[in-house]
């Protein structure tokens, strides 16, 4: 509405300035026009005063022409005819009202005219005939008329040309604020509506103006702008989900995978009870068994079936991947989950397996499944670094003195630490470098995908923390996963 | 245990941690008319191995606490090494098989196993090991 404003008060400037040049140039031309008829009035007037005056004169004398020009005042109102004496030194009365020098051309026998004003301020039409009589100095007729009436004459054109200005100016202010307001401001107020909304990512709105000017055309721009940009949302959105889910399903085969490697301990674990089962089924099924022998079979049966669940159960909480859901959790919890798991595998490959004091209850808020799933991947990392047996040591507590790496997001809080140790072959510094990396191994084909330490690294990074890792080639190596400390019942 | 062997009663040392199948593994053998020496781990299987060599059998678990199978099974010396050795798996590795094998094991059975092939090989190593 301002701009709509704007313009119309440039275009009424303009229409005022074009007016005001034309009015003045109108009045100019008819006060010359004016000026000229006055100026030819007074020189017919003259001219018959002049013949008459030299008539009288040259028969009947100086005083009946003098007297004459007198009285011939009386029928003129405007005009104030004078006899003067273009001489020095001649009587007041006779003397011109303007200096002899404006008058030289009458001693050519010229009629001069010129503008004069009096003390008071009127102005005059002056006009002076020449007058030669013979044997006398030269004369002249002066005819005085007021311009008193030109100048009425202009104020009320002046008057006039300022009425219709004002006239202009205000109607056209209305008809702009009318107009302005039905062609500009209502459909500015939409459009500017519909940017909002788009800027706040609502794209469910349309908006079409109708008819074919600029703002229609404004407005099929935007329709088309949000129907792209709605278009890129949904684009970005699918894309987003599809990432989720890409990873989520990486992760779930990097769980499968961590679950294959525990695979072989597992089986020795499911083994020896089936073992036991088989025989004791096969003892009862045989006859001449004694009673209480069959109890005891049917006992040790079911004690193993048990223990078998016992494992499945655990595999199977493990591979199952839930909704993820982070809640504060204690990391006591975690560390017991994943032993028995472990176990075999530890067995197997002769590692020792020592948790060291832990506080009675370490809160991070965090998925535990996830958390299970990195604490896995580092112990089994240990274990496979220590080809030939060795002990893993694991320990957490909360980190008085950390020093905060820059990529994390929220740097002043408190931070669990769980670290795990090994007695391996220790990792090279430019292995080091490389081994958060996805599909980095120093593995054989078959025995890692290479994926396990990267997933981990992207696990704790959305969780807030960060894994370090120190190591000396040769002389084992120390992998601390850092977590915000939570409180019980919120989050950190 | 006495250090007499009678030809009509193979003697076999059995080598298990797992107290269950140790267990009914001595009972099948002992109802198949064979007696039975229990060992719970490889320390005492190698002692008894070095004390008795009266054995027409040894049975191990490869994976126990301490000394495991394989280490007693390449740690035998002199006589010692004429007793047939069976050994069981639950790992079922080819690796754990080829090692087995490579330091003189008569046989290797996966676990779980049928007590029926069980005792068909026990009978059969034994057997093998008395036209030998």
């Amino acid at each position: 509405m301002r701009l709509t404003i704007k313009i119309t008060l440039a275009i009424l400037l303009g229409v005022v300035l074009i007016f005001s040049v034309y009015s003045y140039l109108s009045i100019q031309r008819e006060r010359e026009q004016l000026k000229r008829n006055l100026s030819r009035e007074a020189r017919h007037i003259g001219e018959s005063l002049r013949v008459i005056v030299t008539e009288l004169w040259q028969q009947r004398g100086e005083d009946e022409a003098l007297g004459f020009l007198l009285r011939a005042n009386q029928g003129y109102s405007e005009t104030l005819v004078r006899w003067v004496w273009i001489r020095e030194n001649s009587p007041l009365s006779h003397q011109p009202r303007v200096p002899l020098a404006h008058l030289d051309r009458l001693r050519f026998e010229e009629t001069v005219t010129l503008m004069a004003a009096s003390d008071e301020g009127y102005d005059f039409l002056l006009t002076y005939l020449p007058v030669l009589i013979p044997g006398e100095d030269m004369g002249a007729i002066e005819l005085t008329e007021s311009m008193e009436e030109m100048h009425d004459y202009i104020q009320e054109s002046l008057r006039r040309s300022a009425i219709v200005v004002a006239a202009l100016v205000v109607s056209g202010l209305l008809l702009m604020t009318v107009l302005g307001s039905i062609w500009v401001g209502r459909p500015m107020r939409k459009l500017r509506a519909q940017a909002e909304r788009i800027g706040t990512g609502d794209f469910t709105t349309s908006v079409n103006l109708s008819g074919s000017d600029e703002l229609a055309e404004l407005s099929s721009t935007i329709e088309r702008m949000r129907g792209q940009l709605a278009q890129a949302r949904d684009a970005e959105q699918a894309a987003q989900a599809a990432k989720f889910e890409a990873l989520e399903k990486l992760r779930h085969t990097e769980r499968l995978a961590t679950l294959g490697q525990l695979s072989a301990g597992m089986a020795h674990e499911l083994g020896t009870p089936l073992n036991v089962i088989a025989g004791r089924a096969k003892l009862i099924a045989r006859e001449g068994l004694p009673a209480e022998d069959i109890t005891r079979s049917a006992n040790i049966i079911h004690e193993q079936a048990q223990r078998m669940t016992g494992i499945m159960r655990q595999l199977l909480s493990f591979a199952r991947r839930g909704e993820a859901r982070k809640q504060p959790v204690d990391i006591n919890l975690v560390i017991h989950a994943v032993l028995p798991l472990l176990e075999p595998t530890l067995n197997k490959q002769q590692v020792e397996f020592c948790v060291e004091d832990t506080p009675s209850e370490l809160l991070v808020y965090a998925d535990a499944a996830q958390l299970q799933q990195v604490l896995l991947n580092l112990i089994l990392n240990g274990i496979h670094a220590m080809p030939a047996g060795g002990k893993i040591t694991l320990s957490c507590f909360a980190a008085t003195t950390v020093t905060v790496p820059d990529s994390v997001a929220n740097p002043d809080q408190s931070w669990a630490c769980l670290q795990v140790t090994d007695e391996g072959s220790g990792i090279d510094p430019e292995v080091q470098q490389r081994m958060f990396d996805p599909f980095f191994t120093t593995k054989d084909v078959g025995e890692g995908t290479g994926l396990g330490l990267s997933i981990a690294y992207g696990i704790i990074q959305e969780h807030g923390g960060w894994i370090a890792v120190d190591s000396v080639p040769g002389n084992g190596s120390s992998f601390r996963v850092y977590l915000p400390l939570a409180c019980r019942g919120g989050a950190a | 245990m006495e250090a007499v062997c009678l030809d009509l009663t193979p003697r076999v040392l059995l080598a298990e941690d797992d107290k269950e199948l140790r267990e009914l593994l001595a009972l099948v053998l002992e109802n198949a008319s064979y007696e039975v020496c229990q060992c719970s781990n490889g320390e005492q299987l190698l002692a008894r191995l070095t004390e008795q060599r009266s054995f027409n059998l040894v049975i191990s678990d490869i994976r126990m606490p301490g000394l495991d199978g394989l280490e007693v099974l390449a740690r035998r010396s002199g006589k010692m090494q004429e007793i047939p050795f069976i050994c069981m798996t639950a790992f079922g590795d080819e690796r754990i098989h080829r090692r087995a094998r490579d330091l003189g094991a008569a046989a290797i059975i996966d676990k779980p196993f049928d007590l029926d092939e069980m005792m068909e090989l026990v009978a059969h190593v034994c057997l093998r090991s008395e036209r030998n």
